[in-house]
């Protein structure tokens, strides 16, 4: 993920305060700021303010990218190098091939699609900085990092506190 | 946004239906007989394929709607809870399969070459299939499947209901545990059921996925229906807040793995019977691959696959309520078609015919499942509003 940001982080302990931060700290304006939670949290999304997943394009197109590579490796192995008959039916036999397309299919659309995650995600990442080890259990946090326009540790300090935060602490993330 | 619906007090009206749709209805039925009793003067053999079309198309997607019921209550899910009583609004039908099984009694002559005399004195593979393949053993198993159909119904069902006023939340145990009994009787009696109408058209010819591919398509259907209610009940204001576009959505879903599913156990038929190529088996492709059957058979292709899987690919028309009520109207009509194209290429010397009798049985037995509709929530809630998961539903939101 390449290098690691300063910033404030405010921690909550349930989903309905997380929320109502993230909205409001949304409509102040804040562009880069991230929700960490233990699990998915309904709405979260909407909340922050973040815009659909790219992942299902790149999906689509190794999908479709593995279907014309099905269809040109049954048709170039049976039918250009090495025709066979077999059982006297034409050397492109359709729905003989299908199954091979279809699963061509599925395994480029499914390996990218992780691939894809992965990427976005910035996984692997090797040893993070913690803001705090119970939000991989049951407490929330938001995090706004220093570069962020209209960042000002002070004025979120209170803004935090304001919406329930119950720990407010400078980190990295 | 979306997921702040749930602040909307949900509530329900009591179903009235338009006057409009009752006489719609009524008028269907009217015509449904109208049809019959011509045909069976005219031409009693298309009559009657008319006639076992329509009831296997329906009971096919009535008895779906249990289906969607049973694994909503294997799953134990929680999002559908709020939709779950209009899909058991499909059991409503049930006792017309009763009927319709013991009218076809009149019919089992015209239509199954194992019934007829001539046809078992010159072909001694059909003789030997008349242990099973007999007029009494069809129709005692066909109505025993009705029945077992009609207890189930009437019990899942029925505790559903029940629970509305009670709000006992063991019924939704019993269902559970009757749902995992129901499961397995249906998968077998179905499939039996339909060996016994619709494979035993062509008594020399088998397949061993044929339950499954009539259960696929008539499942798929069953979500187009239920998707139709689920919106027009919306859009008319009987049902508030209880579900909205992230239920339609995930039945969208639904609607398009069924879709897939028709289309992959349809493709697993045709291409064992395609590759081995045996004379006893390719019999029934090669009466739906020539003249006018061809051109049934790749509409089927394209209107109950292709056309439907690329309007549901996109996230955006799975969230239009337009476009889905479109795609919903397009499964079912071509769900009829698929069993009309299992049924007729046996008849009329295999020449495409479509008319007044198919059209009427159709509307028919649309108008009975209509009318069974209409009478089952004129008696009982839109909504199982005491179920237990109630808020799980309520609070049901789709993430991107």
């Amino acid at each position: 993920m390449g290098k690691y940001q300063k910033g404030l982080a405010g921690i909550f302990e349930s989903e309905e305060t997380i929320l109502k931060a993230a909205e409001y700290i949304k409509n102040m304006g804040f562009k880069k700021f991230e929700a960490l939670t233990p699990y998915p949290v309904h709405g979260m999304e909407e909340a922050c303010g973040i815009k659909r997943s790219w992942i299902p394009y790149v999906t689509f197109i190794a999908g479709v990218t593995g279907l014309s590579f099905g269809t040109w490796l049954t048709w170039w192995t049976s039918a250009v190098n090495w025709p066979v008959n077999v059982g006297g039916k034409p050397f492109f036999s359709l729905p003989a091939f299908i199954p091979i397309m279809f699963e061509l299919t599925i395994l480029f659309a499914a390996l990218s699609s992780v691939g894809a995650l992965f990427y976005a995600a910035g996984l692997p990442t090797v040893n993070p900085p913690i803001i705090d080890p119970d939000l991989t259990s049951h407490k929330f946090a938001i995090f706004i990092p220093a570069n962020d326009l209209g960042y000002d540790e002070g004025k979120l300090r209170e803004v935090f506190q304001k919406l329930g935060a119950t720990e407010v602490k400078l980190s990295e993330f | 946004m979306a997921a702040h619906t749930h602040h909307v007090q949900p509530q329900i009206q009591k179903f009235v239906a338009s006057s409009a749709l009752k006489t719609f209805a009524i008028g269907s039925i009217a015509l449904g007989i109208i049809a019959f009793a011509i045909g069976l003067l005219r031409s009693p053999e298309r009559a009657w394929a008319a006639y076992l079309t329509a009831f296997v198309f329906v009971t096919g997607i009535s008895i779906c709607g249990l289906f969607f019921v049973a694994i909503n209550h294997i799953t134990r899910a929680g999002w559908s809870v709020s939709i779950r009583r209009l899909s058991e609004a499909f059991t409503s039908f049930f006792p017309v399969i009763l009927m319709g099984s013991v009218v076809l009694i009149g019919g089992v002559k015209y239509l199954y070459p194992w019934a007829n005399p001539e046809v078992i004195a010159a072909q001694p593979m059909v003789a030997a299939k008349t242990g099973f393949l007999n007029t009494g053993f069809m129709i005692t198993r066909v109505i025993g499947f009705a029945l077992l159909m009609i207890y189930f119904g009437k019990k899942i069902v029925g505790n559903s209901v029940k629970q509305d006023s009670t709000k006992d939340e063991l019924l939704t145990a019993k269902n559970l545990k009757l749902s995992v009994i129901w499961m397995p009787i249906f998968a077998l009696s179905f499939s039996l059921f339909s060996v016994d109408l619709l494979m035993s058209l062509l008594p020399t010819w088998y397949s061993t996925i044929f339950g499954i591919y009539l259960f696929s398509g008539s499942f798929q259907a069953s979500l187009a229906v239920l998707l139709i209610m689920m919106i027009y009940l919306k859009d008319n204001g009987y049902v508030k807040g209880y579900y909205g576009i992230d239920h339609i959505h995930d039945v969208t879903k639904y609607l398009k793995g069924f879709t897939v599913f028709w289309a992959y156990i349809a493709f697993s038929q045709y291409m064992l019977i395609w590759y081995a190529n045996i004379p006893e088996e390719t019999e029934y492709y090669l009466m739906r691959m020539h003249g006018g059957w061809l051109t049934v058979s790749l509409a089927l292709i394209v209107f109950k696959f292709i056309v439907p899987f690329i309007a549901l690919l996109p996230r955006g028309l799975k969230r239009n309520e337009t476009h889905v009520f479109a795609v919903a109207i397009l499964v079912i009509l071509t769900q009829f078609l698929d069993v009309y194209w299992m049924v007729y290429p046996n008849f009329n010397n295999n020449e495409v015919v479509f008319g007044f009798y198919e059209i009427g049985l159709f509307l028919g037995f649309i108008g009975l499942f209509l009318m069974g509709l209409i009478r089952f929530f004129e008696k009982n809630n839109l909504v199982a509003i005491s179920d237990p998961r109630m808020d799980e539903a309520l609070h049901h939101h789709v993430s991107y």
